[in-house]
């Protein structure tokens, strides 16, 4: 049976360190994903908004239908303000809705599986294709920058006068809460993400441990895709939500 | 290690927080499934209610968790 040790091993940090001009810098396996769905989401861009014309025609429909998805979602929530936040909403959705269901594209075997099976000790540095945002520091970067774009929304839009004032309204005595709220609104977003897609992952681990074969499949399908689809679309829509309130 | 049998039902009955959560999330959906066949074209509304409740109420269940696996660090 999988112990608490093993479990603590594949939840911990992994990953390689390189020195570069005597700096030490640790690379994460988080990371390395990370730069997989970096990559895969620019490659995909450039090819669906290459030939863009005024008909649309085969894959700039899909391009349009999801433009068109991030622009409602937030003309819905931030009124006549969203222009200038909708690319970073859609940019934030794409990347966390590929981060957190990319272990449907998982390995298997995986890098080490295949080191053992051929002897080539190259493919034991693949790592394993699990969602970044299981790691705590990348989902708490995540909640960080909602928590910037909120405070930089309020001053910008209503002026650094407007802003400190909103503090004292509707009555002062809830200023030290609204202060407080700067701070337990990025922890609840990072325990959010963090939480869940660690506990979706930690099951899909304990289902492939003990019954490898045909039911993965059909619990990955929940866990996976739709528990994953739906944190990442809950973190946009509660970052939204904020920022709606910063602006108002 | 001595006392890591007590840490480990500690940490199950952390996770315990999830029924609250479960309740709760079950009572929102129920309640918002009800406000919308009532009124259809408040749908969007209902919808954004829904979800900042439901996450709300999430948040203890994941809270349980975490307390959870810091207690199964100790094991």
């Amino acid at each position: 049976m999988m112990n608490g040790e093993e479990l603590m091993h594949k939840m911990q940090f992994k990953g390689y360190d390189i020195n570069v001009l005597g700096f030490h810098i640790p690379i994460s396996d988080s990371i390395i994903v990370m730069w997989i769905v970096m990559a895969i989401l620019i490659v995909l861009s450039i090819i669906f908004t290459r030939n863009l014309r005024m008909v649309p025609t085969g894959k700039q429909n899909v391009a349009e239908i999801i433009v068109e998805f991030v622009n409602n979602l937030t003309k819905g929530s931030l009124g006549h303000y969203w222009k200038p936040f909708a690319p970073y909403f859609g940019t934030l959705i794409l990347f966390l809705g590929l981060s957190n269901i990319i272990s449907i594209f998982n390995i298997i075997p995986s890098g080490k599986g295949i080191a053992e099976l051929t002897g080539l000790s190259f493919f034991e540095h693949i790592p394993e294709i699990a969602p970044p945002t299981k790691d705590f520091n990348v989902s708490a970067a995540f909640a960080v920058m909602s928590i910037f774009l909120v405070l930089f929304a309020g001053i910008k839009f209503k002026g650094i006068k407007g802003w400190l004032k909103s503090f004292i309204e509707p009555i002062p005595v809830l200023l030290p809460f609204k202060i407080l709220e700067y701070f337990t609104r990025p922890m609840s977003l990072t325990l959010r993400l963090f939480g869940n897609i660690l506990a979706a992952f930690t099951i899909m681990e304990l289902v492939y441990f003990a019954v490898p074969i045909v039911v993965p499949s059909f619990l990955s399908i929940y866990f996976d895709l739709f528990d994953g689809g739906l944190q990442a679309y809950i973190f946009v829509f509660l970052t939204l939500l904020y920022v709606g309130e910063a602006v108002e | 290690m001595e006392g890591s049998g007590a840490i480990a039902i500690a940490a199950s009955l952390a996770v315990l927080t999830g029924l609250g959560a479960g309740i709760g999330i079950g009572y929102a959906t129920s309640k918002a499934a009800e406000a919308v066949s009532r009124q259809p074209e408040a749908a969007g509304k209902i919808m954004t209610l829904t979800l900042t409740g439901l996450a709300l109420a999430e948040a203890t269940a994941i809270y349980g968790l975490l307390i959870a696996i810091l207690l199964f660090t100790k094991v």
